[in-house]
């Protein structure tokens, strides 16, 4: 590069140049966080039904921690390959993931400390409470990527989240079919998104 | 009479540099040299050169066993871009 025939004309066109270059592209595998944290749900709401179904003891739904599972892998993966760039749009999705995580880990602590005041602690809030935080952050991460699948796909969680929060208000009862209800949200709301964002970024890498 | 144009930022590697770095958070120096096509040797001077400047700031660490080196611009630094940017507007006034 010489600095010597650089012009003002020529740091125009650069400064325009570097912009297109930095302009984000969804790179392949893109869904992915959706599609093991997807999977990862609907697997476990089966396990969990058939084990409390043909058990009847809901101690069994203690399977549901595993969902910490899927996160623990990507953190020990994200630790292992840092990304070559981090845009704002990277940093302003992963800051919304670590508030819903956050608000995941309080809703947790909250239910244990009140359980222990009034002798008994329910769980079965996690579920409709997972699905409205879930449906929250998705809903927010297709608004920052502009992906409207993303945007729409949590309706479906907020719906049977919301129905599961007026079962609970109204009987103060949740059935064994809510583990079920729970996995069938996550098809809609990461399992299809993912396989769709995953798509989208291939065909806009085959484009490139 | 027209404002010369920070003599500092106004070299073709630093320029785009700055430029890449005030559109992303941050990047490593793997990502800076595959998109200014620069050789390692000198794009390190010259992040050296905008580092002292107080432009950027340069973070040295290591993922696994591959040393990782991230840049991020700082306030002076797109301060600095924003500066730049105006005075080079002046240049293209009236054409």
């Amino acid at each position: 590069m010489n600095d010597n025939l650089f012009s003002e004309k020529d740091s125009l066109e650069l400064i325009s140049q570097m912009l297109r270059q930095t302009k984000r592209n969804m790179e392949v595998g893109s869904g992915n966080i959706f599609l093991y944290y997807g999977y990862s749900a609907f697997i476990i709401s089966i396990v969990v039904f058939v084990v409390v179904y043909f058990t009847a003891n809901q101690v069994w739904a203690a399977l549901w921690f595993l969902m910490f599972v899927p996160n623990i892998v990507i953190q020990i993966k994200n630790r292992k390959e840092r990304p070559p760039v981090v845009t704002y749009m990277d940093k302003a999705i992963a800051n919304t993931w670590s508030v819903i995580g956050a608000m995941f880990m309080l809703t947790i602590i909250a239910i244990i400390v009140f359980g222990f005041y009034i002798g008994f602690c329910n769980f079965a809030l996690m579920l409709p409470l997972s699905l409205l935080y879930a449906g929250i952050g998705t809903a927010i991460t297709g608004v920052i990527m502009n992906v409207k699948v993303l945007i729409y796909a949590p309706l479906m969680a907020f719906f049977v989240g919301i129905y599961m929060l007026a079962v609970l208000v109204s009987t103060n009862e949740a059935t064994v079919f809510w583990h079920l209800y729970f996995g069938l949200a996550f098809i809609f709301m990461m399992i299809i998104p993912g396989h769709v964002i995953n798509r989208i970024s291939k065909q806009q890498c085959l484009k490139n | 009479m027209l404002k010369e144009l920070n003599p500092l930022i106004h070299s073709q590697l630093r320029l785009s540099i700055m430029t890449l770095l005030l559109s992303v958070d941050e990047a490593d120096f793997n990502y800076l040299k595959e998109q200014t096509n620069a050789t390692s040797g000198n794009l390190s001077v010259q992040l050296d050169k905008l580092n002292e400047a107080g432009y950027i700031t340069i973070e040295k660490s290591f993922v696994g066993k591959k040393p990782r080196t991230a840049c991020r611009i700082t306030q002076a630094g797109q301060n600095a871009m924003a500066e730049y940017v105006e005075t080079l507007k002046t240049y293209f006034k009236g054409l």
